[in-house]
């Protein structure tokens, strides 16, 4: 691509989750050219490792989405896809948005590699993520090398990917420089997402601590990859128990993740289903309904799942390896005890690490929760920059149902807005 | 296999594909011996030009092609070629088979690999050969739309069609137009964006309004839907090209106990609203100086905008120092933006909330309400007098959704509202083509997400109707009207409503979502679903190889299993049994009784029928008829002297690689068994 002659588009979308996804189809549909800026290398988002949590019949989670809108993502060809690059600079001429992307280099020529993961085998420093790899197999390659942590791009010491990928599919190439593009748009989208809470942030919970401690997300992508718990060679955990709120709704996070409660009764509901001897119990602080759950979901699940009202104060390992929680029992007002085989901290949605960089670049502005401030509360994909949309939990939590409203309504906006313009 | 007709197959590949262990010179000299067949090899990192030049001396001649693209994860590696065949070369895309090869190179051993491959080819080329082009056509559709309720959503949607250009008929169940505003009381004045709705649906010139109206038939379907409607003035008949419905909620309050309810101390959360708005009344139950007073507040822990409702009217009362204020809950609803806030800032303001597992018991003393309950914190019995118990009220979905959904023929959603419970229809689709559900039609939300869905119904409808023309299929689904008998089946399981009929049945190709599930119902076998026929899918069954054991026939629904497949051999190597044969299905409700029976006679040693989760079936019901044709299969098989754990039906989800996997190996492990047996 020509500096002088920088690529016009309607609009460019920034992240490739579910939100920028569904944004860009959307934006494709009604017939505009998009481009979708991914930081990673690989398209869509957190939700995309998320398991499918059916029991007998479908939970109504949405993670199975996203599968979807990649598969239409990546046969649609009015969307140019730009993956692990992102914005570094920003200016506005007459409305009209000048950007520029900088792009990692594409060490891995994707119409050579087989996805054999040889070269993420070998890596040294794969640990330290000079590879990056991901299990969403709409991707491809599902391997991407890291400049940022490959020893070829610190001190030039490694070249083993680029030798040990097999000689027919030579698909390694170390020295491939990165890119700088320019782009311009006359509409952007912001639809970065969301970093999960900290686990550890509530240190008594003992996350990398204690043993048998995991994230929702952790959970989530565990049994999505069918690597445990209870997957081959591990043993089935008899007492689970998920701890809500993890992240949301306390001093350094005044407000509701909106998606823990949903997402916790439903991996409860998925695991208690599995497992029908497995006891689960789940300590909350209120349960939320949000999205459209059927009156039933509830009462279901608290039938299945031991649902107790307490948040939990003292946590400790055992001498067998397990986890023991001390709370108030809601009923006695007693003090209780009980063990874990695996305790599940259910993690809430906080603001994406990039949103300070990326409000500054733009000059929008955040929620005093760090989140993209939208023009009002009642117009939530709109900014007080005329131009200047947003979509997903950028703007703030909501689950992947209110994503793909509210992205496919900006994308609404968008092309009133181009066409306006 | 058994290629009917002039094949042209692309093998796409690099030099990858040998790396994987597939020797794609013997393939390609495989494929050139079958007969009726012609191979090109390409490589897919090919410039662009010289692709598009090879391509040409490969398919010249004016006849149409049936080509067959075999490659490695063909829609990411060859997708230049793909979309060179059907954007430049004008190939239609249903006489294009794509081959994934990913299979074949999970076989560990070279001669494994290379008879997975021709297994695969083969399969796809005896379908594709037996293939007719899908056409489109130019139908026309009536422009005006119908907007069902007086709801925020339906006002907006309403004023955005209309401003499109497309006339509107709002109708709507009450003498005017009354909007509710969620999370406000509702005699509150409009705000000025409302107010404003409202002004430009009564005056707008493309909108007709019909109050006190019932929707009594709906005939036909998406783009010339004709609608009865029952009106004060009689029953007029219009024609819709599409619907948007976002019919109001209503507000019910907490039912009280006997007696409780006339109690003027005792009002509903609409009540005391009304009361805070006039100073003069409320002075006489809250006094100004009075000693110290206590308004309890029971419930408003329905949903977040019932909370909001409360905290708001608790607000003023907490403002007073001679007021203390309390709320029984049993969950704090803080599920929405800023409601977490809100709430602490009331109780930081003096609010006293109780969250107790049971709301306390109203009673009357002295003629003062009384609440009873057990206090969690303290440990102990409460009996408490109050001054004034406000009972909350419950946002609830239109009473007569019910029969609305059933004159339209859409699966009933999720606690009385419109829109089936399946995420398939995110955001604002329903079961039927042309018919939208937005706003307070699917569930309780605020005036932002009631917008965000307005927005995505105004574009579906825009797709839909366009300027008064659209674009269908044509041929897709076909009925054989030679041999229909017009028992109806077909109208009755169509889980789209596209069939009606004449002296025979027709199926609206607009409405038609291809799912198959009537042609495989059809006791004359008169309805085909083009690309899908019983001799296509025969035909594959037939290429049946008898060496490659186990022989599994899989029939995959395309929206779940087949995508799971995918991932599977994606993510890692997997060594399915030689004998697995993956057939793509637009839908399980498209996999025939027949189907499965001749995949035995054919000599199968085992069938799956892997369908979508229960209510994740893009055509709600066609998981369901899969699963009624194997019980009735496996009872055949019995009855034949066949095992019927043979046979085995599952559900799967696009991204369940590893339940997709656990199927195969169980049922491999079941005719392990029986072989050893
Ligand atoms: C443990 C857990 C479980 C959950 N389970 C469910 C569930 O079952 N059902 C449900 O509906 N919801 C669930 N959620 C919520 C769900 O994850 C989110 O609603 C959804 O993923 C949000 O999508 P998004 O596109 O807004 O953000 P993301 O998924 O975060 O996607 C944002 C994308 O933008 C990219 N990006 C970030 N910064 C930049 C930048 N500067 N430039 C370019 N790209 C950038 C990121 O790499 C990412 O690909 C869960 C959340 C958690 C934490
Ligand atoms: S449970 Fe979730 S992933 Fe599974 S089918 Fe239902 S919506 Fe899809
Ligand atoms: S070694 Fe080569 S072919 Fe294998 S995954 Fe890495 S880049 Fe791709
Ligand atoms: S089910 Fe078959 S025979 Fe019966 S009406 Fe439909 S097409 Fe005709
Ligand atoms: S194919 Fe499906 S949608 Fe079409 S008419 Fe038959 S049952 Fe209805």
């Amino acid at each position: 691509m020509n500096m002088d002659n920088p690529k016009k588009f309607s609009a460019v979308i920034l992240g490739g989750g579910i939100a920028g996804i569904s944004a860009a189809l959307e934006l494709a549909r009604l017939g505009q050219e998009v481009a979708l800026v991914e930081k990673t290398p690989f398209f869509g988002g957190r939700a995309a490792n998320f398991c499918c949590k059916a029991t007998d019949a479908c939970q109504k989670c949405g993670a199975c989405l996203v599968d979807d809108r990649l598969k239409a993502l990546f046969q649609e060809s009015r969307i140019t896809l730009l993956s692990h690059a992102e914005l570094t600079g920003c200016s506005r001429e007459n409305g009209l948005f000048h950007l520029v992307v900088k792009q990692q280099p594409e060490v891995i020529n994707p119409e050579g590699c087989v996805d054999c993961g040889l070269c993420y085998e070998e890596c040294p420093a794969a640990d330290k993520g000079a590879i990056l790899t991901t299990a969403v197999t709409q991707n491809h390659p599902r391997y991407a090398v890291n400049p940022g942590a490959c020893l070829y791009f610190l001190d030039g010491s490694c070249q083993v990917c680029q030798q040990i990928c097999p000689p027919t599919a030579r698909a390694i190439d170390l020295a491939r420089p990165a890119k700088t593009l320019e782009l311009t748009a006359k509409a952007l989208v912001v639809a970065t997402g969301y970093r999960p809470s900290d686990p550890a942030c509530r240190p008594h919970y003992g996350y990398g601590r204690l043993p048998h401690v995991v994230a929702g997300y952790e959970l989530e992508e565990m049994l999505r990859n069918g690597t445990g718990p209870g997957g081959p060679g591990a043993e089935v955990p008899r007492r689970i128990g998920f701890i809500q709120c993890v992240g949301s709704r306390d001093q350094e996070h005044p407000y509701c993740s909106q998606v823990c409660c949903a997402y916790t009764l439903r991996l409860a509901r998925l695991l208690k289903h599995r497992w029908p001897e497995a006891e689960v119990t789940s300590f909350y602080m209120d349960l939320q309904e949000t999205g459209r759950q059927s009156p039933q979901f509830q009462a279901e699940a608290r039938r299945e799942v031991k649902m107790v009202r307490a948040l939990p104060g003292d946590l400790h390992a055992t001498p067998d390896g397990r986890v023991k929680i001390r709370f108030m029992e809601e009923d006695s007002g007693q003090p209780a005890a009980a063990d874990f085989d695996l305790l599940v901290l259910s993690v809430g949605i906080g603001p994406g690490d990039d949103n300070p960089a990326l409000a500054a670049l733009l000059q929008a502005s955040l929620t005093p929760d760090g989140f993209f401030q939208a023009a009002d509360p009642d117009h939530r994909t709109q900014t007080s920059q005329p131009g200047l949309f947003l979509a997903g939990t950028a703007e703030g939590p909501r689950d992947i149902a209110g994503c793909i409203s509210q992205a496919t309504a900006a994308a609404r906006q968008v092309s009133q807005y181009v066409k306006e313009s | 296999m058994t290629i009917a007709r002039q094949l042209d197959i692309i093998l796409a590949h690099g030099p990858e594909l040998s790396a994987g262990g597939l020797d794609y010179y013997k393939l390609g000299l495989w494929a050139a011996g079958q007969p009726n067949s012609r191979i090109l090899s390409l490589n897919p990192a090919l410039p662009p030009e010289e692709l598009e030049r090879r391509l040409r001396a490969f398919l010249h001649g004016d006849q149409p092609h049936t080509v067959l693209v075999a490659a490695l994860d063909p829609h990411h590696r060859a997708r230049h070629i793909l979309r060179l065949l059907t954007e430049v070369m004008q190939v239609n895309p249903e006489l294009i088979s794509v081959v994934d090869l990913q299979e074949a190179l999970g076989s560990p051993d070279p001669q494994a690999c290379s008879i997975t491959a021709h297994h695969l080819i083969g399969v796809n080329a005896s379908m594709i050969t037996r293939a007719q082009p899908i056409t489109t056509q130019e139908l026309p559709v009536t422009s005006r739309v119908l907007v069902w309720g007086d709801s925020f959503a339906a006002l907006k949607a309403a004023v955005d069609l209309a401003d499109l250009g497309y006339p509107v008929i709002q109708a709507y169940p009450g003498p005017a137009l009354s909007p509710l505003l969620p999370g406000a009381a509702p005699a509150q004045p409009f705000g000025a964006e409302l107010q404003d709705l409202i002004a430009r649906v009564q005056s707008h010139s493309a909108i007709q309004l019909l109050p006190q109206t019932h929707m009594a038939e709906a005939l036909e379907s998406a783009g010339n839907f004709r609608v009865r409607l029952q009106t004060p003035e009689g029953v007029r008949e219009e024609k819709v090209g599409a619907m948007i419905l976002a019919p109001e909620l209503s507000l019910e309050p907490r039912e009280a106990a006997a007696g409780a309810a006339s109690h003027p101390r005792i009002l509903t959360q609409s009540q005391l609203e009304d009361l805070l708005a006039a100073p003069e009344e409320a002075a006489l139950l809250i006094p100004e100086a009075d000693s110290r007073l206590r308004v309890a507040f029971l419930g408003g822990d329905s949903h977040p905008l019932a909370l909001a409702r409360t905290l708001s009217s608790a607000r003023p009362l907490l403002a007073r120092d001679n007021v203390q204020v309390m709320l029984f809950i049993r969950d704090a609803k803080v599920g929405a933006p800023g409601m977490e806030a809100a709430l602490g800032q009331a109780q930081s303001s003096g609010l006293i909330v109780f969250k107790l597992p049971q709301l306390p018991t109203l009673t009357l003393a002295d003629d003062r309400p009384r609440l009873a309950f057990f206090d969690p914190v303290m440990h102990e019995a409460e009996s408490l007098a109050c001054d004034l118990v406000v009972r909350d009220e419950v946002y609830r979905p239109a009473a007569d959704n019910a029969a609305l959904a059933e004159v339209l023929h859409l699966f009933p959603g999720p606690g009385g509202f419109l829109q089936g419970d399946n995420v398939r229809f995110l955001p604002v689709i329903t079961n039927r083509r042309g018919v939208y559900v937005v706003g307070a039609g699917r569930g309780l939300m605020d005036l932002d997400q009631a917008r965000a869905e307005t927005d995505a119904a105004v574009n579906e409808v825009q797709q839909l109707l366009g300027r008064g023309t659209t674009i269908a299929p044509k041929g897709r689904s076909v009925v054989d009207r030679g041999r229909c008998v017009l028992c109806l089946t077909c109208h009755r399981v169509c889980p789209h409503g596209a069939v009606t009929w004449d002296n025979r049945a027709i199926i609206n190709e607009l409405a038609c979502q291809g799912c198959g599930v009537c042609a495989s119902q059809c006791p004359n076998d008169a309805i085909q679903i083009r690309n899908f026929t019983d001799d296509q899918v025969v035909a594959a069954l037939e290429t049946l190889d008898p060496r490659l054991t186990p022989r599994i026939i899989a029939f995959m629904c395309k929206n779940s299993a087949w995508e799971a497949y995918h991932a599977a051999i994606k993510l890692a190597p997997v060594n399915l049994p030689l004998g697995f044969t993956p057939l793509k299905m637009p839908c399980a409700g498209k996999i025939d009784i027949d189907y499965i029976l001749k995949a035995f006679t054919y000599g199968a040693d085992g069938v799956l029928v892997l369908a979508c989760h229960q209510d994740n079936c893009k055509s709600q019901e066609g998981n369901l008829h899969a699963q009624w044709r194997v019980e009735r299969a496996r009872e055949m098989l019995a009855d034949a002297g066949v095992d019927p754990r043979r046979l085995v039906f599952k559900t799967l989800a696009a991204n369940t690689p590893q339940d997709f996997l656990a199927a195969v190996a169980s049922l491999a492990e079941v005719l392990g068994g029986l072989k050893a047996a």
